[in-house]
């Protein structure tokens, strides 16, 4: 009995061990990329702050309120973006990404462009509307493709198809915090709607479009959607290696915790077995 | 001369953050030069060459400045470009290769409206490209 029990125990062991080699090297591999990934959000990060507000002040300062961009009378459809990750073992990274766009969405009448290979097989099994999956692999999104895309969907707007646009992404607080948040793209009203007294309140300076305020939007809206998509596209691929990693480190503690336990279990059974046969031998020996 | 405050950011960071005398690049509607105290600006950037003027004695510095926009308000100048690129980190030979690339494409006939206008993109960028740099180095550009 005590030899098969031995048996059982280091076989678990062993599986236990490979289990936390395959967890280590994970979470290596997450923490190399994520520091990768750290140095690309810092960067865009900046991006989109310094856009985001130019963007409000252009358009808290805009008189003509008759550009397509800016307002939307009735929002029939809307359009989400939903960031999340390429694979699992990263803890609650994607099923917070899609608790909070459920949250987001309620009941609107709305289509979906899933980015990354998680986002995309569940909402189709929900069977939500799909725009596009074929940004469907996160990791091989490049500034090309949010530009793709920032045109893609400005098109759909411009045509009716869709009435507003937003993105849902993860934002990188820290390695060990992580926290998914919206942002509206379209229509441009955000400052309006935020700051409606500072609007009416500071002196507004009239800008000057040239050569108007209809061809500039036309050209810098799309740029200014793939930018934003780019920063949140970078922000939520940070996220998720901060989240695996974290995932994959206390995984392998675990794994650590149980092979010391059984390891010791194991010793005992050795030593249980081992004076047992002695206790044998010399009860055999007829003494 | 009056200094304003430049800043030119893109997605790859900030390129430029300080003062300047004088900043010229290509619109979508032409070549305009920005002075401090500029009226509240807002236009979209072309392609083309971007010249920062530090100071009153200086060469300005070039760039390739392609595509986003240029906003000027009592603050600031605001260059947010979707690409910009100092005259010596353009890959002289890859936006050759390049040029070459779309002219090809544009001259064989290729009737895909899709793939001609990408490479009409292709080459406006990498015209602008070489442009940079021969007006920084005075290379004969064929």
């Amino acid at each position: 009995m005590a030899e098969s029990s031995m048996k059982d125990i280091s076989l678990r062991i062993r599986s236990i061990k490979s289990t936390k080699q395959i967890t280590k090297a994970m979470e290596l591999v997450a923490s190399s990329k994520l520091s990768k990934a750290k140095e690309r959000i810092e960067k865009s990060r900046l991006f989109h702050t310094i856009v985001y507000n130019a963007m409000d002040d252009i358009i808290a300062n805009n008189e003509e309120m008759s550009s397509p961009y800016l307002f939307r009378k009735d929002i029939k459809k809307s359009c989400y973006i939903v960031i999340a990750g390429d694979r699992g073992l990263a803890g609650g990274y994607n099923s917070n990404v899609f608790r909070f766009s459920t949250e987001q969405i309620g009941n609107k009448n709305i289509n979906i462009l899933p980015i990354g290979k998680r986002a995309v097989e569940f909402y189709r099994r929900q069977n939500y509307e799909i725009v596009t999956d074929e940004y469907s692999i996160i990791e091989n999104l490049n500034i090309g493709s949010c530009h793709e895309i920032g045109n893609l969907l400005t098109d759909c707007y411009l045509k009716e198809e869709i009435d507003e646009l937003y993105v849902i992404y993860t934002k990188f607080l820290s390695t060990l915090t992580q926290q998914p948040e919206i942002i509206k793209l379209l229509p441009l009203d955000h400052s309006i709607t935020e700051n409606q007294d500072i609007g009416k309140n500071s002196n507004r300076e009239n800008i000057l479009f040239e050569p108007s305020s209809g061809v500039v939007f036309n050209s810098i809206v799309p740029s200014y959607i793939s930018g934003m998509l780019w920063s949140a596209v970078s922000e939520s691929l940070a996220s998720e290696f901060g989240a695996r990693r974290t995932a994959m480190e206390s995984a392998s503690k675990n794994a650590q915790e149980m092979i010391d336990d059984l390891s010791l279990k194991y010793n005992r059974a050795r030593q249980g077995s081992i004076t047992q046969e002695i206790t044998e031998i010399i009860a055999g020996s007829g003494l | 001369m009056n200094k304003f405050h430049l800043q030119i950011v893109t997605l790859d960071g900030m390129f430029y953050d300080g003062d300047a005398r004088q900043v010229s690049l290509r619109t979508i509607h032409g070549d305009v030069a920005i002075l401090a105290g500029h009226v509240p600006y807002v236009t979209a950037i072309g392609a083309g060459e971007c010249r920062v003027y530090e100071n009153d004695t200086d060469q300005p510095r070039r760039a390739a400045c392609i595509g986003g926009f240029l906003s000027v308000t009592k603050e600031k100048v605001l260059i947010a470009a979707t690409t910009f690129e100092w005259a010596e980190q353009i890959d002289y030979e890859r936006a050759k290769k390049a040029k070459e690339r779309a002219e090809s494409i544009l001259s064989s006939g290729d009737t895909a409206e899709y793939r001609r206008e990408v490479a009409k993109i292709k080459l406006t960028r990498a015209k602008a490209r070489l442009k940079v740099i021969e007006n920084s180095k005075n290379i004969a550009v064929h």
